[in-house]
């Protein structure tokens, strides 16, 4: 056969979610959930506490089984598939490093339990350890390590065994926000260079953006929005996304009336025009939103403007965060890039504008 | 604010810290001083147990040659050591599937591994001579260990079930994950982290096994008479020193022991037990 007749190659899925539920007692911690991992793909599992990522992380390694519902793992059914039989390792958040083992016994033990002999066995280990910069550590404890690097020696023991899969929950939770950022970037790079598919659980919604492909955001047991990071940020399906993923003005708003592409409202004390029909009725209730670094002063290319009085400005290093208080009363939060202009004066009225697209209309 | 705060509080507080520090050392006192005495009078030359004579080592002599003794030791040694391995090998395995198992019965077996502690050991005595020789079981050194073993099991499940339910379940979790089975996670992983307190268990068992009398009086036949119930008939026939510097051999004996465990595994313990 050609080339030319096969079908473009589309990447494959490799952890696939049908249906699944999980349930507690009385308690539903996932609700129906469908959900397909694609093979070589940095995929992130975000939500606030308690919305079940942990819970999805668990029943993908096999540590529970779903109530209901089925998990394929390269297209195989897992149901009857023990956690140890499972083609993939898991990187805890608490680290789970066998104490009682050297650094290279815990990195060796996936070899070790699977027979392999010392040699080769020790050989990996190190190799592993090297790709974590851990090399040096490898005759300590556990213990005689910090936080960050028993982070390491995890994911090299996770890794050592070439895992199809590496599930990741929240391993970056416990550092300090310096190493945080420094392991961020080396786990993408390294999820890179292996090709592994990563799923990675977090709770917070910047490491979350600048680390994956793709973010199902989750609330309540339920995904709300599966997106690419930038979907996420510019397209939120709603309100809760809009507000959970980086910072956003929620600004009351009441619709008057739909003209073709563009939807009139009122709000802040005056008409504007957004962007694409929101499906609202004449006078619906809604909430606006805008990101902060959207609303600007310059009112050469805005179709909306407000006034309102400055009333806090806090000052970021790059940026500027300036809140202002609408003539309605509403709150908007203005960032701009501290380009060393002088700092507006609190309590001075400003004009602000909003570009028609930059605005969406959520449901009440 | 503490209801001692105060002026007023720091004098009520140096009178309890007081009176705490006195008690403290008359408890130890009380407890230790019959030990001095004993161990002082079995470097006694003249054979009373209460009038010093002199200082000699004839005592020790006299026990270390003392064939009926040394009989009697190497009786205690072999059942110690064989009812401490049983107790703790049992203990061992029950503890770590009550804690880490559910199975139906899983609270009985707890409880009825427990409950030689609350039973009068004399009960258990009887109870159990009744039925060796209901079954035509013959007194020896069968009967005194299954006797020791029902004595220092309690201690050996609890000893290792605190250890047990101490573990982090995560890490068996991880070991499942990393391709571990369960035979090699528990190999490997579990195990591992319960040996100080399995020797624990052990060093115990026999501790309990090498003094019991009470047991031992039923449980023992002929040719296997223990340590304790061999001082126990020496008393009989009228104190001497011997018995002394048996006491005291008996007591340098236990206390290595205690130093051995605690230099060698309690840093060990406390160290697992942070984590
Ligand atoms: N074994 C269990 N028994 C009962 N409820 C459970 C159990 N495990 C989890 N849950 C519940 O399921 C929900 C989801 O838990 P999960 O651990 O998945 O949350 P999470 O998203 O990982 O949260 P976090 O960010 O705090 O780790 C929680 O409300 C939790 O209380
Ligand atoms: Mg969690």
């Amino acid at each position: 056969m050609s080339p030319s007749l096969e079908e473009p190659s589309r990447p494959k899925a490799v952890v696939e979610l049908k249906g699944v539920e999980k349930r507690f007692a009385a308690f539903t911690a996932l609700r129906r959930m469908d959900l397909t991992i694609r093979e070589g793909e940095f995929f992130t599992l975000l939500g606030p506490s308690g919305c079940g990522k942990t819970t999805t992380l668990r029943l993908i390694a096999g540590f529970d089984l779903p109530s209901e519902g089925q998990i394929l793992i390269a297209g195989q059914d897992v149901s009857n598939i023990p956690a140890h039989l499972r083609p993939v390792h898991t990187v805890f958040q608490n680290y789970a490093l066998f104490p009682h083992m050297t650094v290279l016994d815990n990195v060796a033990f996936p070899l070790t339990v699977r027979r392999i002999g010392r040699a080769e066995r020790l050989e990996r280990a190190r190799a592993a350890l090297d790709l974590v910069q851990m090399g040096s550590f490898a005759a300590r404890k556990p213990s005689q390590l910090s936080g960050g690097q028993q982070q390491r020696v995890a994911l090299a023991r996770a890794l050592v065994n070439e895992p199809r899969v590496l599930l990741l929950d929240e391993p970056l939770g416990a550092l300090d926000l310096k190493l945080r950022k420094e392991m961020q970037a080396e786990l993408k790079a390294m999820q890179r260079r292996l090709g592994i598919t990563f799923v990675f659980v977090t709770h917070d919604q910047e490491e979350a953006l600048s680390m994956s492909d793709r973010i199902a955001l989750m609330k309540s047991g339920e995904i709300v929005q599966l997106d690419t990071p930038t979907g996420l940020y510019d397209r939120p399906a709603n309100a809760y996304v809009a507000d959970f993923i980086g910072e956003t003005n929620m600004i009351p708003a009441r619709v008057i009336s739909q003209e073709g592409d563009v939807t009139l409202v009122e709000a802040m004390g005056t008409r504007l025009r957004v962007s694409g029909n929101h499906g609202h009725v004449a006078g619906a209730e809604v909430q606006m939103a805008i990101r902060p670094e959207r609303v600007s002063d310059d009112m050469r290319e805005t179709e909306n403007s407000a006034e309102g009085v400055l009333a806090d400005v806090e000052f970021i290093g790059t940026d500027l965060r300036m809140v202002y208080r609408m003539t309605d009363g509403s709150r908007v939060v203005m960032r701009q890039q501290n380009s060393g202009r002088a700092v507006p004066q609190l309590g001075e009225t400003r004009r602000l504008g909003f570009r028609q697209q930059d605005l969406r209309l959520f449901g009440r | 604010m503490t209801p001692h705060s105060g002026r007023q509080g720091w004098f009520v507080r140096r009178v309890v810290h007081g009176i705490s520090g006195w008690v403290t050392l008359l408890t130890y006192l009380f407890m230790l001083l019959p030990i001095v005495v004993l161990i002082a009078f079995a470097f006694n030359a003249g054979k009373s147990t209460v009038v010093w004579t002199g200082f000699s080592f004839k005592w020790f002599e006299k026990v270390v040659s003392n064939r009926n003794i040394l009989d009697a030791l190497q009786v205690s040694l072999i059942v110690a050591l064989a009812s401490a391995a049983v107790s703790t090998a049992i203990g061992s395995v029950a503890a770590v599937a009550i804690t880490r198992r559910s199975f139906p019965g899983r609270d009985v077996l707890g409880a009825a591994l427990a409950a030689p502690l609350v039973l009068p050991e004399i009960v258990l005595g009887v109870a159990l001579l009744v039925f060796m020789s209901f079954a035509g079981m013959i007194l020896g050194y069968t009967t005194l260990i299954i006797g020791h073993v029902l004595v220092s099991i309690p201690f050996a499940t609890l000893i290792v079930r605190a250890a047990a339910s101490s573990l982090d379940p995560r890490l068996e979790n991880a070991a499942a994950d990393l391709g571990a089975n369960e035979w090699q996670t528990f190999r490997m992983v579990t195990l591992p982290q319960l040996m100080p307190a399995i020797f624990t268990a052990f060093i115990l068992s026999a501790t309990l096994s090498f003094d019991n009398l009470v047991m031992s009086t039923f449980t023992s036949g002929v040719g296997t008479t223990t340590l304790p119930l061999r001082i126990y008939s020496m008393l009989k026939l009228g104190i001497t020193p011997e018995i002394n510097a048996l006491g005291a051999l008996m007591v340098l004996a236990n206390v290595t022991i205690l130093l051995l465990v605690m230099g060698r595994y309690l840093p060990l313990m406390l160290k697992t037990n942070r984590r």
